[in-house]
């Protein structure tokens, strides 16, 4: 994983033209706690997987998070505000992933308070982000305050996660009131999907929560243990080629290059042979 | 749990837990949305009462703006006192 290489290069310019400028994604979800952040790092890990650049950025001031979760945290010099703030280079805020080319992190200052950054700091701060990488994947904050409005600023994209529960769904809700007014038509991620609970009618289904927040749909993650395994190690879901997991998140970084081709998958129950179907039918199955 | 197979079996009637999730989302979010905010509404009482007092002389102390909620709608409800209609427009 983390090798010994050491690499000078760091960005490269030339590879992208003058004209060539970078697309802004945020990711929201009004609730805390549905899975942004490991959807932002999985996809930045999974579109950088794919060829691009990425940088994920965490907006999050004052509780990082993203750091710890793909597992930089120890390499953190510079942080969000500190860039923003001009008080250092792209480049030296940008920590680089030594195990994916081309995805960087740029972390959150943990001592600043959420007010820290202003709509306008955001502003010439993607404006910078987007002349030197492919992606710039924006982690936003729980809420609808300040740090919410810094996140949505310079926004090209947004992509809300919510997890098929009643108050997650509800939040997502205003958060997609609160992008439309903002003119960012968002893209819906449902997260932690169990099957076999919305089989037996004690979960809503995806298309439940597609048909109350009468969104489109940019893909489909299932519940996977796994992830929370490859968060204890800081690594990424993705590189965990079997988990479901891993190659949902894949699958919505291909569609978020432009890859038509690329069904969003329904997560399914599979029954694990005869007795799997009768005792899951009874609910002693878990 | 056991609504899901008894209740595909039997019929028992008994609704999901998933479809009273989904009925009262749907509720929930139609009421959240005709909720509006005391900001608004003052600024939204400011804007009638200088449009009716181009064309009627009206107690401004006394007009009262409210959002009246029953169970199948709600209605915006202005009550004023119209102390004389004005004879010229402007």
């Amino acid at each position: 994983m983390a090798g010994s290489e050491i690499k000078i290069s760091f960005i490269s310019k030339q590879k992208r033209g003058a004209d060539l400028k970078g697309k802004v994604i945020v990711i929201t979800s009004g609730k805390g706690g549905v899975g942004k952040t490991t959807t932002t790092a999985s996809l930045g890990a999974a579109i950088a997987s794919l060829g691009k650049t990425v940088a994920v950025v965490d907006m999050d001031i004052g509780l990082r998070n993203l750091d710890v979760v793909m597992g930089l945290e120890n390499r953190i010099v510079y942080n969000v505000v500190d860039l923003a703030h001009g008080r250092c280079q792209v480049k030296q805020a940008a920590i680089r992933d030594r195990r994916i080319e081309g995805l960087f992190l740029i972390p959150a200052s943990q001592s600043d308070n959420k007010n820290a950054l202003n709509t306008d700091d955001m502003a010439r701060l993607t404006k910078k982000l987007r002349d030197e990488f492919d992606y710039i994947l924006i982690d936003c904050p729980a809420g609808i305050e300040q740090g919410f409005e810094n996140s949505v600023t310079g926004a090209d994209e947004a992509i809300v996660v919510c997890t098929p529960e009643v108050s997650a769904v509800r939040d997502a809700d205003r958060i997609i009131g609160l992008l439309y007014a903002r003119s960012i038509t968002p893209k819906l991620i449902v997260n932690r999907i169990v099957p076999y609970m919305v089989v037996n009618g004690d979960m809503l289904s995806h298309k439940d929560v597609e048909d109350v927040l009468s969104v489109e749909l940019i893909g489909l993650v299932e519940m996977d243990e796994r992830v929370i395994a490859a968060t204890n190690t800081g690594s990424y879901i993705i590189d965990d080629k079997t988990s479901k997991a891993g190659q949902a998140y894949t699958r919505i970084a291909r569609r978020i290059l432009g890859d038509p081709s690329v069904p969003i998958k329904e997560p399914v129950y599979d029954q694990k042979g005869i007795w799997g179907k009768i005792t899951s039918k009874f609910g002693i199955r878990k | 749990m056991k609504n899901g197979f008894f209740g595909k079996i039997f019929g028992t009637g008994k609704e999901s837990t998933r479809d009273i999730a989904k009925k009262r989302l749907q509720f929930a979010l139609i009421y959240d949305k005709l909720e509006v905010s005391d900001e608004i509404l003052e600024s939204l009482q400011k804007d009638i009462v200088d449009v009716i007092s181009k064309y009627f002389e009206i107690d401004k102390s006394s007009l009262k703006l409210d959002i009246e909620r029953q169970d199948d709608l709600s209605a915006l409800v202005l009550n004023t006192p119209i102390l004389s209609a004005k004879r010229k427009f402007g």
